[in-house]
Parts: structure tokens; sequence; C-alpha cells
């Protein structure tokens, strides 16, 4: 256990977070410069599958590799910017339990932003147990400390009501880091869910955004499509290095647990929710939310039209 | 030594100890910096734990360890250091009340910054009246009470009073507040004023958290502190004088006491500054025996004696101080009111026949006869969770059971593999569990219930499954049907049907907490089911 925050690096923080945000506002409104970036990406979806067959292969050298099979991450991070990650880290509990995102992916993406020119990389997911015992529990809190990326704290002041566009979310609150951020990434894990089949990169969004959440079950494949075109990231990185084939998406047990050894990384957020439904067996015709997202010129769920590499380690 | 320097070295100590007391209480949170190392890769078996002893100054206080003792047959965690402030308190006297009590600290400051009473008045104010044998009853209550099997020395206690005020009313008050103004500063237009109530949220976050902190019975407590501090316009450091248990403990115990006042016969030349000044109502002057068992030993009367008639002087010789003035009625009140509350407590059935449903202990909880003979109310465990899902009790525990923990699923609910709230208890009416115990024997602490009206599934207002989707258990302990149900049109409607399985359900409360359906949640935790309580179990083979 360490030391609490002094503070004066509570000061320092606090001052850090709000001179960067007030950086990115100076610059610009990031929102349009990232979808015109993104209508240039759709263009040319591609996929990378990361695969770990080796014994003990390292996690971080994996991830580092997809995003070399992709063009490095200078590809989708330039320098100075504010990178925000959206890590699955929802669920308060400890890696070996795959509840949530891998740590190891989300300190090797972290550090990759941060040597892809980065000014800043924050890490933000608006949790569904406690924010602090989910930073704690999960490993993120870890990863933070370790690569210097800032932890965002959920909390109702960084909410703000947005108009969404959705075709059935108006206005919704949103959590205010990804809005602000000059590139997001998505680092989901996947899973299975009781309602929405499978929890995996577009479904992620629903941890970015505040309000009724638990509202949204009730039309939840329509709300997943809508969060999903909305948030709009730069990539999404797919960690299925541990799998929850049972009980999710909270899980509580290893024997929920499968080891895939995968990592998907796609700028399509369709492309890659699909590819990832494969390592459970499901067809993604049978997911709602990938159907509607397809059909709502998402993305494609057609992985022949999409460039695809594989990589192993 | 010098009067001069003893006051000095008075106030230094006050105002450390006063500061301690406040850095413990704002420490008592979910440490910010406890990072699991995930490289371990094991699964919740390194417990998280505060590292400072948040409860210190409960292990300082003798009314908590003798309570415990008489009540619950128990040797609390770190008594040894009630025993040796009583051992001191023999040697020194009220050293305690004068030089550590953060309460008493709290009163001193408040009767003598902008005092009310001056001049005569003052000198009135503090002559030697009735009303310090109240603490003598209160005392003799609290102590037969707890022989008669409910502690209810932490309602009086200061350590207590003092943790549960600030940390329950005062702390989360005032929090509500910055953190109401931050939020309209980040609704502002103008985005430098954002930046700012961020930043001021960032730092303010220590000490308030991050969200709004909720205390249903808050306003009581908060109430009854303004009154105990409102005391002091009356006489000064009244609740030390007239209404401390601990300090009524301590006086009995400076019967003895080696380092005592001492006039100098003559010298006096009655100019009263000694009663002006004395904050005990001991008798410091030339009329009538110094009161060693009233003297919180704060030396204004030896500093300010212009004619060094009086001296505090520590001799070895065993000479006996003036005991304890308790008066005959306020020693027999005592006894009757100690017998009483115990018996009268118990009238309500929650312990022999049936305990109230709303009764939800925190997790690790000891069998409500135990619970009511350990629990200080001192909402340690209520200011340490991190969901502020642990809540003062009002009317729930019953009148023997008041502001004692109670779980309140829409406010918060209970982390599966948290056991923080045992881990601060300071004397075990909540164990100290570990995370892997709460989820392998399992702790229960209730069982949920479905309320098929209101649930949105089982009356055809559509699709939900929230509940299941958070069950933390695995299994679940909520599972779901797929079946059709009516919608209120009469057209049918595809949904999942939860359903409780009430042998895994642990109570933790989470579904209550998420469920859509506002007001009363369509699915909610009793407190039926709890492992700690044989009665209160619903099948036969757990």
């Amino acid at each position: 256990m360490d030391h609490p925050i002094t503070r004066r690096e509570a000061i320092k923080r606090g001052l850090c977070l709000s001179g960067s945000i007030a950086m990115t506002c100076a610059v610009g409104w990031p929102g349009q410069g990232l979808s015109e970036a993104n209508a240039e990406d759709r263009k040319k979806p591609f996929l990378v599958e990361g695969v770990g067959e080796t014994p003990g292969y390292s996690v971080q050298e994996l991830t580092e590799k997809v995003f070399d099979a992709a063009g490095g991450m200078k590809a989708f991070v330039s320098r100075g910017d504010v990178v925000v990650i959206k890590p699955n880290i929802s669920w308060a509990r400890s890696p070996n339990l795959a509840a949530t995102t891998h740590p190891e992916v989300l300190e090797a993406v972290v550090r990759l932003a941060f040597d892809a020119g980065a000014k800043k990389v924050r890490i933000a997911d608006n949790t569904i147990h406690s924010a602090d015992r989910c930073f704690a529990l999960t490993g993120a809190g870890m990863v933070a400390k370790k690569t210097g990326a800032d932890l965002v704290h959920p909390r109702s002041s960084l909410m703000r009501d947005m108009k969404l566009q959705g075709n059935r979310l108006d206005v919704w609150p949103v959590f205010v880091p990804f809005v602000e951020a000059d590139k997001v990434i998505n680092l989901p894990i996947a899973k299975v869910h009781g309602l929405s089949e499978l929890t995996i990169g577009m479904k992620n969004w629903i941890g970015g955004v505040g309000g009724r959440r638990n509202a949204l079950h009730q039309d939840m494949h329509q709300t997943i499509v809508d969060l999903a075109r909305f948030f709009k990231p730069t990539v999404t990185l797919i960690d299925a290095i541990r799998i929850m084939v049972a009980n999710g998406p909270s899980g509580g047990s290893e024997s929920d647990v499968a080891v895939a050894n995968r990592l998907i990384l796609s700028n399509d957020p369709v492309a890659g929710d699909v590819k990832a439904a494969g390592l459970f067996h499901v067809s993604p015709d049978s997911v709602g939310y990938m159907v509607l997202a397809a059909k709502q010129g998402l993305g494609t769920s057609d992985l022949n039209a999409v460039a695809q590499k594989r990589v192993v380690l | 030594l010098k009067a001069r320097t003893l006051i000095w070295v008075r106030r230094v100590s006050q105002g450390l100890f006063l500061a301690l007391f406040l850095f413990l209480l704002i420490q008592t949170r979910f440490p910010s910096g406890g990072y699991q190392d995930y490289s371990l890769m094991v699964a919740s078996e390194q417990d998280i734990r505060i590292t400072y002893p948040v409860s210190f100054f409960f292990q300082l206080d003798p009314l908590v360890w003798l309570t415990s003792l008489l009540s619950g047959h128990l040797w609390i965690r770190g008594f040894f250091w009630a025993v040796a402030v009583l051992l001191l308190t023999l040697l020194l006297g009220r050293f305690f009340c004068g030089f550590v009590c953060p309460m008493g600290t709290v009163h001193h400051m408040v009767s003598v910054i902008r005092p009310t009473l001056r001049g005569k008045a003052l000198i009135q104010a503090n002559q030697k009246s009735g009303g310090h044998r109240v603490k003598y009853l209160l005392l003799i209550s609290v102590l037969v009470s707890a022989v008669f099997g409910l502690n209810a020395a932490g309602i009086l206690d200061p350590i207590s009073l003092l943790f549960r005020s600030l940390s329950l009313a005062v702390f989360p008050a005032v929090g509500n507040a910055i953190k109401a103004a931050c939020d309209v500063i980040a609704g502002s237009d103008i985005k430098p004023f954002n930046l700012l109530g961020y930043a001021a949220e960032e730092i303010a976050s220590p000490l308030f958290g991050y969200g709004y902190p909720a205390y249903q019975a808050g306003w009581v407590i908060g109430g009854l502190f303004l009154l105990v501090l409102f005391l002091n316009r009356i006489r000064f450091r009244f609740w030390c004088r007239t209404l401390c248990p601990l300090g009524a403990l301590f006086g009995v115990f400076s019967r003895f006491s080696l380092f005592r006042l001492e006039k100098k016969e003559g010298a006096c030349t009655g100019c009263q500054k000694c009663t002006l000044t004395c904050q005990g109502a001991a008798s410091p002057g030339p009329d009538g025996d110094w009161d060693g068992s009233e003297c919180l030993l704060c030396f204004n009367c030896f500093s300010e004696c212009p004619e060094q008639a009086i001296a505090f002087r520590f001799r070895w010789f065993p000479a006996q101080n003036r005991g304890p003035d308790m008066g005959r009625r306020a020693v027999l009140g005592g006894l009757l009111a100690g017998v009483s509350i115990p018996l009268l407590g118990r009238l309500d059935g929650q312990v022999y026949r049936v305990s109230d449903p709303r009764l939800v202990r925190p997790p690790g909880s000891v069998e409500e006869r135990d619970f009511l003979r350990l629990c200080q109310r001192c909402g340690l465990c209520m200011k340490v969770c991190p969901t502020n899902v642990i809540q003062p009790t009002l009317s729930e525990g019953g009148m023997a059971g008041l502001w004692t923990p109670r779980l309140v699923m829409t406010l918060g609910y209970c982390e599966y593999t948290c056991t923080l709230c045992g881990s601060v208890c300071p004397t075990g009416a909540i164990a100290d569990i570990s995370g892997r115990e709460k989820v392998e024997r399992p702790v229960r602490i209730g069982s949920a219930y479905l309320d098929r009206g209101r649930c949105l599934p089982w009356s055809g207002n559509g699709p939900c499954i929230v509940c299941e989707e958070h069950c933390p258990t695995s299994p679940k302990a909520i599972y779901l049907r797929s079946d059709i149900q009516t919608a209120p049109g009469g057209t049918t409607v595809k949904v999942q049907l939860p359903y409780v399985d009430l042998r895994r359900c642990v109570g933790c409360g989470i579904c209550e907490n998420k469920c859509p359906v506002k007001g009363k949640p369509a699915i909610r935790v009793m407190a039926a089911g709890e492992t700690r309580s044989v009665r209160n179990q619903m099948l036969l083979d757990i």
C-alpha cells in the first residue's frame, strides 16, 4: 500500500488536469477533426489479430506487435495529442477474473501513446462499482502510477448533457474527458452478457455516459449503436487475452474465464466486435446491436471487406 | 515547571492530538493510493486496508475498553493503550481531558474564543454547583447497562460522539455544499471557471470524496452536536464538566493522583483570577478544597495567580485527594437508569422475537445480542464504506440500537469482496474478516426478493435484467428465464424474467441499488437469511 496523495500532489494534479483540459479547448473543438479523420479511415477498414502462442509470451509485447502491424501507434496518435483511453474497468475485480481490461494491455497502450508523442494520456471509465475500488483492484491504478497516465475519477461535475443525435438517445449526460480528447482509444474486454449476449467494443461506451444508465437496457441494442456512433474512437483494441465465457458481465470466478490469448485491433467498431464474437462461437447475426450497427452504417460486419492481418508471438 | 510553560505544553498537546484525530478521521476512507500489484495476478486475496491506525483514539479510550469488557466480555484490540491512560490518570489526574481529548479541545476552543461569559457572571458560572454530578449518573448508568448486556457508552463517549458528529454530519454537510458549488461551476459556460471547479474538487476529494455523501440520521447527530457546543454559552466546557461519562471515569480515578494543586496559606488576596479562568469548576481558589476529580488540568489558575499562591506539585506520598462528589441521588439514579435501559431496550422484541427486516448489518457483524454489547456507534464503518451504504439507524434497530450501522441499499450497496468496515471497527462488533472469507463462507447479510408487480419484465413493461447483470456471485444468485409477457397495450413482449436463488444470494444489495425502478425498487434486500443469526434463516439446509 502506498502513501495517500498529499495536498501538494493533489493541487499539482488538479492544475495539470485543468491545464490540459484548457489546452485542449484552446486548440479547438476536437470532435470535428476526429470525425473527419474517421470518415477518412472508414474507407479503408483494417483488422489486426494478435495471437499469443508461445507459452509465457509477453502481453505487452503482443500489444506492441499488433499496433506495429497497423502502422504503429503514430498512425493514430500525433505529437501533442491528449489521448483518452477507455478500458472496461467497471467491476472491482482482480485481473485474473477477466471482468476488466487486462492491465498489461492497458499499460502497453499507455506507453505506446506516450511514445507516439501524446502530451497527456488519460484513463477514463464511468465505473459501475465504486471507482476507487475499481482503480485499485483492476490494476488500472497501478498502471496509472507506473506510466504517469491520469486516472479520471468519474463524478457528476464531469458529466455534461450533450446531444447524441442517436436513433433512440437524444440528450444524455456524457463523461466529459471523451469529448475533450484529441484521440480516443477504446480498450474493451470481451465478455458474455445476459441481455446483449456479448459485451465487447461498442457496448463499452455505456461506460462513457452517466445518467440513468440502468434504463438503457430497455432498448439495449439501439442505445449501444447510438453511443458507439457518438463516441467514434480513433481505434479499438479488444482485449481477448482472457475472456469471460460464463456468468457475465460480472463473473467472479476463474471458472467463468477462458484463455483466448488474442488481441483484436480495428478502426471499424463493428468489424472488431464481429471478429471477437467468433471467439465465443457466436454468430454476429444473433447479436442485435451488431446487426443494427452494420445496417445503420457504423461499420461492416463482413470481415471479407476488411484488410486483415495476423500477428503471432 | 513554570506555569506559562505548562500552559504552552498543554496547548501544543491539545492542538497535536486534535490534529491527529482529524487526520485519522480523514484517513478513515478507502485508501486512494492502495493499488494492487496486478503482476501477481492473484484473486482478491490482497485485502485493501488502511495503513493508518484509524481507531487509535478508541483504543486510548478506557470507556470503550471497560464497556466492551463488561458487556461483551472481550479484550478489544489495543486495549493496553486504555489501561495505560487509566494508570497515568492515577498518577496525574484528568490529564486526558486537559491534554489529549479532542472533544475537550473543541469545547475549550469554543468556550475561550469569543466567550459569552465575563467578570462576575463567569466567576459565578465557575463556582461548584450540583450539575457536575450528572456525569457520574451517566457513567454509572453506562457501566451498569453494559453489565446488563447493552453497550450504550458510544452515545455519550466523547470520542465516539465527536467522530460520529464530524464524519456523519459536519464533514458530509460541508462536503455536499462544496460538491454542489463545484457542480454549478462545472456547468458554467465559462471555461476557466470549469477548470477551477475541477481543480477545487481534486483538492477537496481526500476530505469529502467525489460524490454527495448521505447519512439519513445525520441531521439528528449534527443537531445534537450543535446543541452540545451551544451549551458552552452557559458554562465553559459544559460538556466536560457536566455530561462527559469518560470525564467522570477519569474523575473517579484521579482520587489518588500524585499530581495536585497546592495552595499557599495567606498568600491569597482573594482576587478570584483563578476561579475566573478555571475550566472545570474545581475550586482552585482560597475558599474550599481543590477538587481533583473535577480539575481538567488546564493550569490556567496556576498561571493567572498574581501572588503565586497556587502551584501544581508532584508528591510521592500517597495523600488522597478529595473523592469525586457524586451525590447519593446521582449514584442511585445511575444504577436505576443502568438497569432500566437494557431491559427497556429489549422490550421491542428485536433481540428475543423478531428483528426488523430493514436491519441489515454490515458484513461480518456478530449476532445481534453480541452486536449490542460491542457496537460503539462511533461511525467508523459508516465513514469508511466506499459506497456510503452504511447508515446510522434511527428506529430500525430499536431504542437499544440507536445509531448502530445498517445498510440502506438505495444509497449504496455492499461490494462483494470489500471488508473495510470490519477492519476498522474498534470493538469487533463487525469482525475483521478477509474478502476471501466473505466470498467463500459465504457471509450473507440478508437476501433479495422480487416485487413482481413493480419489476419491468414481470409486469410486461419491457426488457431489463439489470439486477442479473450486476449480481456479483458466481454462479449468479439472480437467474433469468425467457418468457412472453402481456404488455400494457395487450400485445405480447419477449422478456427475460429474473428469479432469486436464495442459496446463492448474499444480500449485497447491488440489485436493489441498480434497479431502474425508482422509489421502492422492484428487487429489495432484507435481513432475512443473514448468516449471523440462526433464527433469521429461511431455508432448512443453510
